[in-house]
């Protein structure tokens, strides 16, 4: 397995920078995640490791060879493409074997890795059948096994579960954690689904609009997210962003002050972010309207409306979840788990 | 319900337009002279002969003119294909300088009657000795099937999804392996489209066939008939015979093969 | 840490494109001799006096360029044409348009109904002049017998007697003959419009002709537009038809411009002018087809 560094990475298109100065250090056997909405330009950077685009400007290496002018072949990367992209015409063996073929493999070594390769997958019974005879999760462990086949130096991964449908989705991504573990390899795994990201990656990379908003692991953006973006982005429900005023080193919402160290001047607008989930039974409490309420079974979650406008999520217990939209009700938010941002979204306390 | 019958209707209507003429030609020609000219023409031949099969085996070259024609059309079908397909590839997806410009300048040859280039073309293939060959016409019907066939075979690259090429690139396939071992494979219907719009434009080609061969031994079936056609102007049962053996060969080809053709083509064909 | 950076990129981009050019290659080339050539050296015999094949003649300028634009037959013949593309367009159109719709539709027997529509397509052209030949004959045909037991005439029609009847006659075989190729062209266009379009209008309660002019005909026309192009070209260049069925006859009444123009080359041994002729017609042809589909990507739009 190899490292993978990216240096001031750039990707212009005629007047639009799709991916901007983008630097990045992957560590050999590590599991880098690349989150972000449509056109953040992760499957750009994606590509670009991959070879497939060319890179505008910036450097990339693998394991210190500079590669940024290389072939795809020539880098050593493997690749899971979002359909799976296996060849129509071929059996699943010969699918994977032909990147075998392709480096010039002798006939028995090819079969010998085939073999290992769909055994390692649970291929085995599937190698003689065409890919229109196979299942979507089927198509997607043949595409990894293609991948795999060839030995490479790190694994990329294009969305590859977004065509599956939910509980597909979740097996997939546990065989995919399995088979990271298994084989230790460098992955970059590109998705827009932060839970994929959030549960696979070893750090998450989060793009927005080209720019690299954060790097770090899940729990740390999850706890310690830079600026409201990340903050917004990661977690599900999305943490709630209240606009407030900051007034005599504490920030005013309505029913809630939360003094702070290091806060700006007095009057200056600011986000408080509370993750629906941060409430707890007493204490000041934010009035609100209830606007709708989800039952999931496990957890409830409250959907409601502040006096300013403001939506605001609370996951909240059973007792809670009597109320119907219309009525009025409370919010208490734990006061030590709340975060402060600027008006601009950039990260306070 | 007027639906229905609008369609039943327009079935009928071609029916009929199409397989009326066809109807009385072969039944014409196993009919008694007499019974063509008759009077009060009959749907259902009265009579049955072969005898204009017969005069016409005799009198003129037709097994001849059969072999040529398809040695004419298969070789044209197949050079067509082994030129229009990496064509169409490199218009496609390959690099290329004034790709655009070229590909719409490639379907302009069409704007010229085949006539202005038929004085300079025979001038020219004489110089070469090419006159009475069967490869002059191939190599003329390959010329006027090629601007079609290139860009039929570009919509049909159209509809592989491009990712299956990354796929072979991230596995190191070189281009001319991609062409020959993902893409061809899969463009057979295409290519067979192709391939048999070759066949048929080389088939009925007259104009260049009537003036590029000179001797009997070479030449195809339609100067062959209209040869026979100037020579018994009125034997109506020899001319319908000719039709008849005319028709045979593509009528065939096409039972074997028409279905897969009309399917190619309205899967991929049409931009 | 080695980064001697791996200049295999550049050497591939070049050798991608030497390849891209060794793929049109062959083709181009095929195409440069048999067509451009030939075509550059028609410009050539144009512009001198050659009769005969074979001949070397002086060079004479735009003399012949000049005869051609001043003579009426050349114009007169360029009106026919224009009836000539005019009248097949009509035809062709309807009856390739009434085909597709018809073999868009599901039916007993549709499958092979898509096959064998194109049989008068896959027809030698002699084939063609043949059948109606004799269909239209005066003597020995069917159809005029045929019209007149069934007493929609009196006396044998003269398909092929006057002028006008002539043209009209030609360009319904003419139609006859190819319409059905441009029924498939239609067909591919139709079976590519999405097929819960036409049934969310159903939902709406569109009638099956506002079906067709709201969805069907705005998204065919695309297509019908680049085959109108192709096919005016095509069909203003058609000769075999019209030479071996009239010759151009009666009394001109059916002389095309090929038709005009074979004649000048090889019954009037006019090489040199009947290269003018075709060059002049290559040219207005090339100016309409570059028009015609710019108007076209104009209106597909951004």
């Amino acid at each position: 397995m190899s490292d993978l560094v990216l240096q001031g990475v750039t990707k212009r298109f005629g007047a639009t920078t799709a991916v901007q100065g983008v630097d990045l250090d992957i560590a050999a056997g590590e599991m880098v995640v690349f989150v972000g909405p449509s056109g953040c330009g992760k499957s750009t950077l994606l590509r670009m490791i991959a070879g497939l685009d060319p890179v505008t400007e910036g450097r990339i290496l693998i394991g210190g060879r500079d590669v940024t002018a290389a072939e795809p072949v020539d880098r050593g990367l493997a690749m899971v493409f979002q359909s799976y992209a296996l060849y129509p015409h071929m059996t699943v063996a010969q699918n994977m074997a032909f990147p075998l073929e392709m480096q010039g493999l002798g006939r028995a070594e090819i079969s010998a890795r085939v073999r290992e390769t769909a055994r390692t997958l649970q291929l085995e019974p599937l190698l003689d059948r065409k890919p229109r005879a196979l299942s979507g999760g089927q198509r997607q462990r043949v595409a990894i096994g293609r991948a795999i086949v060839r030995q490479p130096v790190g694994f990329l991964f294009d969305e590859p579960l977004s065509n599956l449908d939910a509980e597909l989705r979740v097996q997939m991504r546990q065989e995919v954690a399995r088979l990271h573990r298994t084989l230790g390899a460098t992955m970059v795994y590109v998705t827009h689904d932060q839970v994929e990201a959030m549960t696979l990656a070893d750090r998450i990379v989060v793009l927005r609009a080209g720019r690299v908003e954060q790097v770090g692991a899940p729990l740390e953006l999850y706890e310690n997210p830079a600026n409201a973006f990340v903050a917004g982005f990661i977690g599900s429900p999305r943490m709630n962003l209240i606009p407030a005023t900051v007034r005599d080193g504490a920030v005013t919402l309505p029913g809630l002050v939360l003094p702070r160290p290091g806060l700006p001047a007095g009057g200056t607008p600011v986000q408080v972010g509370l993750r629906p989930e941060h409430m707890v039974a007493s204490g000041p409490a934010i009035a609100a309207t209830c606007e709708a309420v989800e039952r999931l079974g496990a957890v409830s979650y409250l959907y409601a409306r502040l006096a300013d406008g403001t939506q605001v999520t609370a996951q909240v217990d059973a007792a809670l979840a009597v109320t119907s939209p219309g009525a009025a009700v409370t919010l208490t938010p734990d006061p030590a788990r709340a975060l402060v941002f600027a008006a601009d979204g950039a990260r306070l306390v | 319900m007027t639906g229905r019958l609008l369609l039943w209707g327009g079935i009928g209507f071609f029916l009929v337009i199409i397989g009326l003429p066809f109807w009385w030609v072969v039944t014409g020609s196993i009919k008694d002279p007499a019974e063509i000219i008759a009077r009060d023409p009959t749907m259902f031949p009265q009579s049955f002969t072969l005898q204009h099969y017969a005069k016409l085996l005799a009198a003129s070259a037709y097994p001849t003119y059969l072999v040529n024609s398809l040695i004419v059309a298969v070789s044209t079908a197949v050079l067509t294909v082994l030129l229009a397909v990496p064509a169409a590839y490199a218009f496609f997806r390959m690099e290329l300088p004034f790709r655009e410009g070229m590909y719409r300048a490639i379907l302009l040859a069409y704007a010229f009657p085949g006539i202005i280039v038929l004085i300079p073309i025979y001038g020219f293939f004489a110089q070469l000795g090419l006159i009475d060959s069967l490869v002059a016409l191939v190599i003329v019907n390959t010329t006027f099937a090629l601007p079609f066939s290139i860009w039929m075979m570009r919509s049909f690259l159209g509809t592989i999804p491009q990712d299956i090429e990354e796929a072979a690139r991230m596995d190191g396939a070189p281009t001319p392996v991609i062409l020959r071992r993902i893409l061809v494979p899969l463009l057979l219907p295409g290519i067979a489209a192709v391939a048999v719009f070759a066949f048929i434009s080389s088939w009925t080609e007259y104009i260049f066939a009537s003036i590029l061969i000179l001797s009997d031994a070479q030449r195809t079936i339609p100067v062959g008939f209209a040869g026979i056609i100037g020579q018994y102007q009125i034997d109506w049962g020899l001319l319908l015979a000719g039709a008849t053996l005319a028709i045979l060969p593509v009528v065939i080809i096409f039972a074997l093969i028409g279905r897969t053709f009309v399917a190619g083509m309205t899967d991929g064909a049409v931009k | 840490m080695t980064s001697a950076p791996v200049p295999v990129r550049v050497a591939r981009r070049l050798s991608e494109r030497r390849l891209a050019i060794l793929f049109v290659a062959p083709a181009l080339l095929l195409l440069a001799v048999t067509l451009v050539w030939p075509l550059i050296l028609a410009l050539d015999l144009s512009v001198r006096d050659v009769r005969f094949i074979g001949q070397s003649g002086d060079f004479v300028g735009l003399a012949n360029y000049a005869d051609t634009l001043n003579s009426t037959r050349f114009w007169e013949s360029a009106g026919r044409s224009l009836i000539w593309v005019v009248g097949n367009a009509v035809v062709q159109t309807a009856l390739a348009l009434a085909a597709a719709l018809i073999l868009h539709q599901r039916f007993p027997g549709v499958q092979i109904a898509r096959v064998w529509i194109l049989l008068t397509w896959i027809v030698p052209t002699v084939v063609v002049v043949i059948i109606w030949r004799w269909l239209l004959s005066n003597s020995g045909g069917m159809i005029n017998p045929l019209l007149v037991q069934s007493g929609v005439i009196n006396a044998p029609v003269g398909f092929f007697a006057s002028r006008e009847s002539a043209m009209t006659t030609l360009i319904l075989i003419n139609a006859w003959r190819w319409f059905p190729f441009v029924t498939l062209m239609i067909l591919a266009a139709l079976t590519r419009i999405p097929a819960d379009l036409d049934e969310a209008a159903r939902m709406d309660g569109a009638g099956r002709w506002k079906r067709f002019s709201r969805i069907t005909w705005p998204l065919l026309q695309p297509t019908l537009a680049v085959l109108l192009v192709v096919g005016t070209l095509l069909s203003f260049n058609v000769f075999d038809i019209i030479w071996l069925i009239t010759a151009g006859g009666p009394s001109a009444g059916t002389q095309t411009l090929p038709v005009l123009i074979y004649e000048t080359a090889f019954r009037g041994y006019e090489m040199s002018q009947a290269a003018a002729m075709s060059v002049l017609t290559g040219l207005f042809l090339m100016v309409f087809a570059v028009m015609a589909s710019r108007g076209m990507s104009r209106e597909a739009g951004p």
